[in-house]
């Protein structure tokens, strides 16, 4: 890591706006892949605009199926998925991508393209608000440039514009990819276990950009996480899953060691939670 | 340290002794079998080499001293040749960038596209290099034109296949990225896989220039031009010292793309 406990966003500019923030819905959605694993059964749940919520639970408790059922990266099964005004699982091809494009997620891995600098990482994002042949002949537009340069100076990532994504250390590497996802100015944030490769205080200073992006412009997050105590200092509703069944929805700040055992379905271990870091 | 003890609770090392017996003998058998006749095996006499190795003898011996006053008349030919191996693997390296990402199953997730377009590299792969120069001097005449042709055929083929299956084999996680933010398949390749998998290109269109540079000696014995031509002449007319000059000159090159092609790859990585 190039700087210790990086506190983000203080003394940058604020991020792109999102033009309004979405609630999620899911109504009775069920997930079978295809090797007949059933990730989800019967998931019913409602996220308010401008809500951050956490979605809590052990690994293959199908929290990254309900995260990518938001976007429709993993179509339901049965079940109606909503966005804003978009019912995603009616959608497809082009209709679909142009929904993806107001909905921004960020993966456990950061999932940037490391020999590639990282403005055209954070182009990424305005994918789905480019024409064809602006992406082939690499020549974005000034104002989709100012979108990005914006969302990288709101996560203190400007001077590094032209570095490669490969050389940044991980907690650069999330940063960036937040930038993406607020490039495109979403109305939804996805976060898939952003903090899980990140050393403790690097997670904390990934964490608290989320909990400022979701202040500042009231913009609707959703964040996987496995870990307790991450759940109840940044988040204020928690979502429990276990073998894709919501077995706890209710205030995060407040729930108990007790909350957590119903939901992981065994004892608390040390390994639940993160501990102190910044 | 304190010294643990360790003895009799190391596990026994896992043996497959009989197994790899097994496939040894196995792969044995199989080798001499191709060699016995009587079963449909190649006819290998090699008391042959006895009768007749002296015939060759004298052709070595010639070829032993190259002949150094012929090197002026194969410079100009040999420049062909260099120029036919670069503008051959160039064209080739335009050409093989979008069918390498339809024949990558990363690239293009769509099954027939795909196994069209592997099929077809996979017809113009079967097809020998010679046969391809062979049709297309009757097509377009002798010269350098025909070789240059087969070469870019011949190359094609190479990068699709290797960079193909290179892509397959390597990690993308930045394309679920490219997904979620409602990119095209096009896009994706276009702004983050190219970057990604330009090493990967790089090192194949590298070597295949220096494949040209080799093949291009073969395909003058068709008339498809270049220092072939003049090494076939020779051979026609036995003289082994001439011919004996142009194969130094076509290692030397060899070598020296080689050694230049590794310092170019050292920088791209």
């Amino acid at each position: 890591m190039r700087t210790a406990a990086p506190h983000v966003g203080a003394g940058h500019a604020p991020a792109p706006t999102a033009r309004s923030s979405w609630p999620v819905e899911l109504d009775r959605v069920c997930v079978t892949y295809p090797n007949g694993t059933r990730a989800l059964r019967d998931v019913s749940l409602r996220v308010e605009p401008g809500e951050m919520v956490a979605v809590v639970g052990l690994s293959g408790s199908g929290k990254s199926t309900l995260i990518r059922t938001v976007n429709g990266l993993v179509p339901a099964t049965s079940g109606t998925v909503r966005v804003g005004p978009h019912q995603v699982t009616a959608l497809r091809g082009r209709a679909l991508r142009e929904v993806r494009g107001h909905v921004g997620m960020i993966f456990q891995g950061f999932n940037l393209a490391e020999r590639v600098d990282v403005l055209h990482n954070v182009l990424v994002g305005r994918f789905a608000h480019t024409p064809a042949w602006r992406s082939l002949l690499g020549r974005p537009s000034a104002a989709d440039r100012e979108l990005a340069l914006r969302a990288l100076d709101s996560v203190g990532m400007l001077e590094k514009v032209w570095t490669r994504a490969g050389s940044l250390s991980g907690g650069q590497k999330q940063r960036v990819a937040i930038a993406r996802a607020l490039t495109q100015e979403p109305g939804v944030m996805l976060a898939d276990e952003p903090v899980a490769s990140l050393d403790p205080p690097t997670a904390h200073a990934v964490m608290a950009d989320l909990r400022r992006i979701n202040a500042e412009q009231g913009l609707t997050v959703v964040v996987n996480i496995h870990l307790m105590d991450l759940a109840r200092q940044y988040t204020t509703r928690m979502i429990g899953l276990r073998a894709g069944e919501v077995v706890y929805d209710g205030p995060a700040p407040d729930a108990t060691d007790a909350d957590f055992e119903q939901i992981y379905g065994r004892p608390v271990q040390p390994r639940d939670v993160l501990g102190a870091g910044a | 340290m304190t010294a643990v003890d360790l003895a009799g609770r190391v596990p026994a090392r896992p043996r497959h002794v009989v197994r790899t017996a097994l496939a040894v003998a196995g792969l044995v058998a199989f080798t001499v079998a191709t060699c016995l006749p009587a079963i449909g095996g190649v006819e290998l006499d090699l008391g042959s080499i006895a009768r007749y190795w002296r015939n060759g003898a004298d052709k070595l011996a010639e070829l032993a001293q190259p002949n150094l006053a012929f090197a002026p008349r194969t410079v100009a030919p040999m420049l062909e040749t260099l120029q036919m191996a670069l503008v051959g693997a160039a064209v080739a390296a335009l050409l093989s960038v979008p069918l390498t990402l339809w024949a990558a199953r990363a690239t293009n997730p769509s099954t027939p596209a795909r196994v069209a377009v592997r099929t077809v590299v996979n017809v113009v792969r079967a097809v020998p290099d010679l046969v391809y120069a062979t049709v297309l001097v009757a097509m377009v005449g002798v010269g350098a034109l025909p070789g240059v042709l087969t070469l870019v055929l011949f190359d094609v083929g190479i990068v699709v296949k290797l960079v193909s299956e290179a892509i397959d084999s390597s990690d993308h996680g930045y394309m679920e990225a490219g997904r979620a933010a409602g990119g095209t398949q096009t896009q994706i390749n276009r702004v983050t896989a190219l970057p990604q998998v330009a090493p990967l290109f790089a090192n194949q269109w590298l070597y295949v220039l220096e494949l040209n540079v080799r093949i291009s000696a073969i395909l003058g014995i068709v008339g498809a031009g270049g220092i072939g031509r003049l090494l076939d002449e020779r051979r026609a007319f036995y003289a082994y010292g001439d011919v004996s000059v142009v194969i130094l000159e076509i290692l030397v090159v060899v070598v020296v793309i080689e050694v230049l092609s590794n310092l170019l790859r050292r920088r791209l990585v």
